[in-house]
């Protein structure tokens, strides 16, 4: 399993993000690089890549917030 | 050997929100045709508040992608003028709400002027405006005013359910000689704030494509009842029509995809399938689209075994109070309970 990480510094402070978008579905197969989220930071949005081949396994569901650092989904 | 062979499309599939996808449109129309500009309230720096232009600054700079200032009767004025002079702009009006300080320019001057010159003077303008509600932003932030713009000659009238088709549209859109009102539903962008409709985010082609305007889609066939809808309508019917398929009442689901020019024969042809119409519009009730296609289908003498309904917005101002607004509302739930009436009423 390959974790999809939300990098510690995509932004700064406490405030929490979310995932606007998935944009595959859990159980997907998605390729390395493949954009697989939208994630909205007050109103910036960052694009989420795949970070390896495999089958996606959402861990957080969309417009749940989090905190940058967190896992959000795995590659299996 | 099999008996069917498996299809493969030659590339590999690539989800999109509609955000996403017109901002590629309009990127690619960009690097095609110098005349492509964009200009409206926070499109570059921060990309649109509702995505869809972002990127463009960093790639076509400050001269062809302008923040404007809050002054629609200004920039909307300007990109009219634009137009009329051989540009190409990509307007934004933020909310269509917004569209009273500056219709003189819209309806008045880009609409007619074509016509006014004989031809000689088209205004390709694209003004593209968020439409829709149900996230409680009250009524002069939830409109859709489809039939406010498509009662007015001269304009065509965009509006789509899904990325593929935002992408495709627009793509005619910025190639048409003629103004085109884009309305893009806010539920369907892709904006976490604002709530995502996962049916929205579709396979989108890399390659520069073009929609032809005035070609409904059927996105779901059905021999029992016609569903006509638009935007987010769309998924609220696609919704109905899968409950309405588990009690036996196979519905189809029409997605007009554009206003003007609309496609009332695909309308007529899935009424006269199915004997029965009901046509979901989040715009108000009274004198607009959801009028305009029951009348199409009457007129058109189509048989038909039960009185055509419509589920629209109550003639009143969109309410603040989620607990008013959703009520008053389209809703799957609604669409099924109607779609259920109509049925039983014809057998």
């Amino acid at each position: 399993m390959i974790p999809v990480v939300i990098p510690a510094d995509l932004w700064e402070g406490e405030i929490e993000g979310a995932v606007s978008a998935w944009l595959f579905a859990d159980g997907d197969a998605v390729r390395a690089g493949d954009l697989i989220a939208e994630v909205m930071v007050e109103k910036t949005s960052f694009d989420v890549t795949a970070p390896a081949a495999g089958i996606l396994r959402i861990r957080v569901p969309a417009e749940q917030p989090f905190k940058r650092g967190s896992i959000i989904a795995a590659i299996a | 050997m099999t008996a069917t062979a498996t299809i493969l499309p030659n590339r590999t599939r690539r989800n999109l929100t509609i955000a996403k996808a017109m901002a590629e449109a309009i990127a690619q129309e960009m690097r095609r045709d110098d005349s492509v500009l964009v200009l409206g309230e926070d499109i570059a720096a921060l990309g649109g508040v509702f995505g869809n232009t972002r990127g463009l600054l960093d790639e076509f700079g400050p001269a062809r992608v302008r923040d404007t200032p809050i002054s629609e009767t200004g920039f909307i004025g300007a990109a009219v003028g634009m137009a009329a002079v051989g540009l190409r702009p990509v307007v934004e009006l933020m909310f269509v709400d917004f569209f009273g300080v500056c219709m003189d320019a819209i309806y008045n001057l880009a609409a007619k002027n074509c016509y006014f010159s004989g031809g000689q003077s088209p205004v390709p303008l694209v003004l593209m405006t968020s439409v829709g509600g149900g996230y409680g932003d009250a009524g002069q932030h939830s409109q859709c005013l489809y039939g406010t713009f498509a009662h007015l000659p001269g304009m065509k009238v965009v509006v789509p359910s899904n990325a593929h088709d935002a992408k495709g549209l627009m793509i005619r859109a910025i190639r048409d000689d003629n103004p085109v009102i884009f309305m893009f539903h806010k539920a369907l962008q892709g904006m976490g704030w604002l709530g995502t409709v996962q049916g929205s985010i579709t396979d989108v082609p890399e390659d520069a494509y073009e929609i032809p305007f005035g070609q409904a889609a059927i996105c779901r066939a059905g021999n029992d009842i016609c569903i006509v809808s638009l935007g987010a309508g769309v998924h609220l019917a696609l919704d109905a029509a899968q409950s309405l398929g588990e009690e036996g009442i196979a519905a189809e689901v029409v997605d007009l995809r554009t206003l003007v020019p609309l496609d009332r024969a695909t309308i007529i042809a899935s009424t006269a399938k199915t004997g029965r119409l009901l046509v979901v519009d989040e715009d108000y009730q009274s004198f607009g689209v959801s009028g305009e296609i029951i009348a199409s289908v009457v007129e058109s003498g189509v048989a038909l075994k039960a009185p055509p309904r419509r589920i629209a917005f109550p003639d009143i101002p969109i309410p603040f109070s989620p607990a008013l607004e959703h009520p008053a509302l389209p809703s799957a739930a609604k669409i099924v309970a109607t779609a259920r009436q109509i049925v039983r009423a014809g057998r």
